[in-house]
């Protein structure tokens, strides 16, 4: 099974190096992608990796390479790229699946049902190997008994690269991906494939449909228009600032007005796009395209 | 509001006077609270630790913890040292206050109860260095103390202000709207009524009474400020151990408006970045409150 990652064996002195924090907020500005204290231990195994390759001996001397060498911008990718490595389960942030099933749904189908609408499109972008599309499905179904009851639902689920695609595709998953996934929902959507992995049924696999797009094609962008809810997490991470701001203004024009969408953890919209509002709630945020003659947000 | 419920909490908050040791120390420890750092009077610090035997105690035994001190403080100068100011005062307050509640009336979990508080005071007086708020210790202090009114309520109608909890938690909405509909008054009400009791300051009395209400006075920009620190530890496992069911868009907030008026960096905020400094300060917190209140 995998672990993760392993807590490296180093010195919690080492830790306290304020090099590490100087290093964290250049990833940061440059990504969004924040490391909170606690897992400044993540920050530092990833850049011991980075520091054996180029021979640097301190955290200090490693954020010379991060700030002030020549190729430093060379070096803050490679450097993201060992940062964003990492596997990912299903159920994976239950506060954005409760904040989906108390408020965000119940406004939504509130919206559509009063304009005759009984169809949910929701968009899974950067889908990787599939975890966040079957946990949408998973979500979806259950609620089809409740307050989803009459209406239709599909799911989009797109990336880049072929590998990851193909895997969800097939949606088998073993331990690590399976191991928030309830034994009720593994029985109720899963099949044995092998002694160690699960397959997902027919019934899940039916709700998505799996394609490859490039969220800096423009062409393709273009056409998937008409979406409820977007998921796009920690993928924008990989992009320039001014990619960013173009795959985000497909994202505002891809959504229904008063639809989400929703970033990774630790990314934020911050100084990149103003038109979508921040909306918090329980353990979760997400991004609003205000719905025409918006005011702001309902208050408890 | 029920007038008659009320009238039964103001007499019973008037008898609170003869509960032992409490004014005594939260008046001067207030005070102290909203001095800059450099102007505290170690003495008079050391002098309300020792105050109380307990008190002190719990913060020798805090300064010899590896979570805080992680040094041989024997004497109690040498833990407040060790501590540090804010946690001390912090403890100190909390401690105290939460003496008036005896342990067998609780109706809710006192360490719930103090991770909000200090998180909401923690935040409040983050928000306020980040806007440029010219008194960032009143937020603080106004923060520690916006529920106060909370410790009146299980204390003087125990039985009824835990069934409220209970719908509260059951039907995922605010302490407030369950104690307007069960009890017939709120923590803010009751609160005010002891803090002014106590005599706590004009700006501190208007948060505790208005933190949750469109009503606060125009411009009061602490009541403002406290109430969206309020609301995002709530959004953020700060509350009262149960998730609310909202969505709330702070810029569309009414207090936020009231805030931009009188400080306009208020908008150039990263509130995601907020939001995920709080996460960050919550071990301290959760540290800092279970060492005082779970042995």
């Amino acid at each position: 099974m995998a672990t993760g990652i392993a807590r490296p064996t180093m010195e919690s002195e080492d830790l306290r190096d304020p090099a590490y924090l100087k290093i964290r907020d250049a990833i940061y500005q440059i990504s969004g992608i924040y490391q909170p204290e606690e897992k400044l231990y993540l920050l530092a195994s990833r850049c011991a990796r980075r520091m054996s390759a180029l021979n640097a001996k301190t955290p200090t001397e490693y954020l010379e390479y991060l700030t002030i060498r020549g190729n430093r911008e060379a070096e803050l990718r490679l450097l993201l790229n060992e940062i964003t490595i990492g596997e990912t389960y299903m159920f994976r942030s239950p506060p954005q699946l409760e904040a989906l099933r108390n408020v965000i749904l119940p406004q939504i189908l509130q919206a559509k049902k009063a304009m005759g609408f009984k169809r949910l499109h929701i968009w899974s972008a950067g889908c990787s190997t599939g975890e966040e599309p079957h946990t949408l499905a998973m979500f979806l179904l259950e609620e089809s008994e409740k307050m989803l009851a009459g209406w239709t639902f599909d799911i989009l689920a797109t990336d880049l690269n072929d590998r990851s695609l193909a895997a969800a595709k097939a949606g088998i998953y073993g331990e690590y991906a399976l191991r928030s996934t309830t034994d009720r929902l593994r029985k109720k959507y899963f099949r044995p494939y092998d002694d160690k992995q699960l397959q997902a049924t027919e019934q899940l696999k039916s709700l998505i449909r799996f394609d490859r797009v490039n969220l800096n094609d423009d062409m393709k962008m273009t056409f998937l228009k008409g979406m409820d809810l977007i998921f796009c997490c920690n993928v924008l991470i990989y992009f320039d600032l001014g990619s960013k701001r173009k795959v985000l203004q497909h994202f505002f024009a891809n959504l229904l007005p008063g639809g989400y969408l929703f970033l990774g953890h630790s990314e934020t919209l911050y100084q990149v796009d103003d038109r979508f509002h921040l909306v918090h709630f329980p353990g979760s945020t997400g991004y609003l395209k205000p719905p025409i003659g918006y005011t702001g947000g309902g208050k408890p | 509001m029920n007038p008659q419920r009320l009238q039964q909490i103001r007499s019973k908050i008037e008898a609170l006077e003869a509960m032992p040791a409490v004014p005594a120390i939260v008046l001067p420890l207030t005070a102290m609270l909203q001095l800059p750092a450099d102007q505290v009077n170690m003495e008079k610090i050391v002098e309300l630790v020792s105050y109380d035997g307990t008190i002190a105690a719990q913060c020798l035994r805090m300064a010899n913890s590896p979570l805080f001190g992680r040094r041989n403080a024997d004497t109690v100068r040498g833990a407040i040292l060790a501590l540090g100011l804010k946690r001390i005062e912090a403890i100190l307050l909390g401690c105290c206050l939460n003496r008036i509640v005896p342990p067998d009336k609780w109706a809710f979990d006192p360490a719930t109860f103090w991770r909000h508080s200090l998180g909401c005071a923690l935040v409040s007086r983050k928000m306020a260095n980040l806007i440029g708020y010219p008194d960032p210790e009143k937020a603080y202090l106004a923060g520690l103390l916006h529920d106060l009114g909370m410790l009146v309520n299980t204390l003087v109608s125990t039985d009824d202000f835990r069934n409220c909890i209970q719908a509260a938690r059951d039907g995922h909405m605010a302490l407030y709207r369950s104690e307007e509909e069960h009890l017939g008054f709120t923590h803010c009400e009751s609160g005010k009524m002891l803090a002014e009791h106590w005599h706590f300051s004009g700006d501190v009395i208007d948060v505790i009474e208005f933190h949750h209400s469109a009503a606060a006075p125009a411009g009061a920009t602490l009541v403002a400020l406290v109430h969206l620190s309020d609301l995002l530890c709530r959004l953020r496992d700060l509350g009262y151990g149960y998730y609310e069911a909202m969505g709330v868009d702070f810029a569309g907030d009414s207090a936020w408006a009231t805030l931009v008026e009188s400080y306009p960096a208020l908008t150039n905020i990263d509130l995601a970045r907020l939001t995920m400094d709080i996460d960050e300060s919550m071990g301290e917190i959760v540290a800092v409150v279970d060492a005082v209140f779970k042995p």
